[in-house]
């Protein structure tokens, strides 16, 4: 009760126990894709290019290699080369990145499926969390389903009082999202965030009936992001413009660019298929449904014990 | 100057002349976006709170150099404290606001640290648990098991608080001094 409440050794008295259920967890999460058609794939963690995004720091692994931010560019390589159904659990490395629900090394899940979009990887993972909390009796009543719904439009008019889609301005939205949308999502135990403005596409296709909006989805789980979902961009053009567009805004911010690989590129001259692509964190995920504070309390390594 | 990677909690930092502390932070990255630190901030002399967003990198302000001083706490008298350095005999006057808090905890010839900013003393800190007297409540309950259950009681200082059935008038226990609350009974 008074002091400290950790053991000799750093750990914290609980983590046996934690990564017990932590482990039954992941046994659970591949047990769904093994038995839905999914093949589990390996992707380099090692790589040339470490991923295409102004925002996300990578980590130098040394003679011009880095550690993979996500493995997004070489799980699609692998579906322009035939595979239909992939998984992957991996880890990812930021840079910069440390907090309650940041950690430089973390654990990714990934999944891309030929034919779908992102609407359903959404419920693709929405089936996912049922069966994981179907199995345990402990997660039995933590989420209601189906989850709810919210466009980023109709967050932002509720939380901030505009519309991104018609008023696009990057900085007012992101620190919106810091000081108002964030706050507010932690008073929602689940909810499917749709309809993102078409400049944060990254590498999801825009709507066919609306430019403004991209087809990306995103998870929040108890205020936490869990995973964010996308149609994947096939068009050889809109590759090139994305990446033109992440080179300048990086060389504006000072910002270290990486060149794309030509493997990947190479992937998507030869065509990615229509498919959708969804990533999870996974030690958010074991957070959220062991209802602890942060990661870091479910993860037996974080940065301030290694 | 420091930025935002020097961001923790008890951080003191000054902010338009004020030192400021750093009670709570958040890392926030929106998705495709750019990363922030949400803070909430204390003025350490008016007890003020203020929510503030930096963005990553941004500068958040010189380091304040708040010293803590061992004293003793002698008397009130009214709305004033009065305390002594423990090193140097000086005694020095706190107002009722710089207390705070602090006052439910103190008793005569207690040993606090006071918060020194610029040469003027600004504010109490004292250590997080405390060991107080109860003055007044009702009695044990003998044979009561109900687990949870509690009773009023006064301290001492006048603070009232809820402590175990089990507690009697006239016996010691150890407060949190951060949250106000009973710990455990302590025998004297």
């Amino acid at each position: 009760m008074r002091g400290g409440t950790s053991s000799p050794n750093g750990f914290p008295p609980d983590l046996p126990a934690v990564l017990k259920r932590r482990h039954r967890i992941i046994k659970t999460i591949r047990t769904f894709f093994d038995d839905s058609g999914y093949i589990a794939v390996e992707t380099p963690v090692r790589v040339f290019c470490p991923g295409i995004d102004p925002y996300v720091a990578p980590l130098s692994s040394g003679n011009a290699h880095y550690l993979a931010t996500s493995p997004e560019l070489h799980m699609k390589r692998l579906l322009a080369a035939g595979l239909d159904k992939i998984y992957q659990l991996t880890r990812a490395f930021r840079r910069d990145e440390s907090g309650r629900f940041h950690n430089p090394e973390f654990s990714m899940l990934e999944w891309y499926r030929k034919g779908a979009d992102c609407r359903g990887m959404m419920l693709e993972a929405e089936a996912l969390l049922r069966y994981i909390c179907d199995r345990e009796d402990v997660f039995r009543e933590r989420y209601a389903f189906p989850f709810l719904n919210i466009s980023v439009d109709d967050l932002f008019a509720e939380t901030c009082g505009w519309r991104p889609s018609t008023d696009w301005n990057e900085d007012r939205y992101f620190r919106d999202w810091a000081e108002k949308v964030d706050p507010f999502l932690e008073s929602v135990d689940a909810v499917f965030i749709t309809d993102f403005p078409a400049p944060l596409a990254a590498l999801s296709k825009l709507k066919d009936q609306d430019s403004r909006i991209c087809d990306r989805i995103e998870l929040y789980l108890n205020g936490v992001e869990i995973a964010n979902a996308y149609s994947e961009l096939t068009d050889l053009h809109a590759h090139q413009d994305y990446i033109d567009r992440v080179m300048q805004k990086s060389t504006s911010l000072g910002k270290h660019v990486c060149a794309v690989d030509a493997g990947f590129m190479d992937a998507v001259k030869k065509g990615i298929p229509e498919s959708g692509g969804i990533a999870l964190g996974i030690d958010r995920l074991v957070m959220c449904l062991l209802g602890e504070k942060s990661i870091q309390a479910v993860m037996a390594f974080p940065e301030t014990r290694l | 100057m420091l930025d935002t990677t020097a961001i923790r909690k008890n951080l003191k930092i000054i902010i338009d002349g004020d030192p400021w502390i750093v009670v709570d932070h958040q890392f926030v990255k929106p998705g495709k976006g750019q990363a922030f630190t949400r803070t909430r901030l204390k003025n350490m002399i008016t007890g003020n709170a203020m929510d503030k967003t930096y963005k990553s990198g941004e500068k958040i302000g010189e380091q304040a150099n708040v010293e803590e001083v061992e004293m003793q706490f002698l008397y009130a008298q009214g709305t004033t404290f009065t305390f002594m350095d423990n090193n140097t005999y000086e005694q020095y006057e706190l107002s009722e606001e710089q207390v705070g808090d602090a006052r439910n905890f103190m008793v005569d010839n207690m040993t606090v640290n006071a918060l020194f900013f610029d040469g003027k003393p600004i504010g109490l800190e004292l250590p997080n648990f405390v060991e107080l007297e109860i003055t007044e409540t009702d009695p044990a309950v003998k044979g009561d098991t109900v687990t949870g259950a509690t009773k009023p009681a006064t301290l001492s200082t006048g603070y009232e608080l809820n402590v175990p059935l089990f507690v009697n008038g006239g016996e010691w226990i150890v407060v949190d001094t951060r949250t106000g609350e009973y710990v455990e009974r302590v025998k004297k």
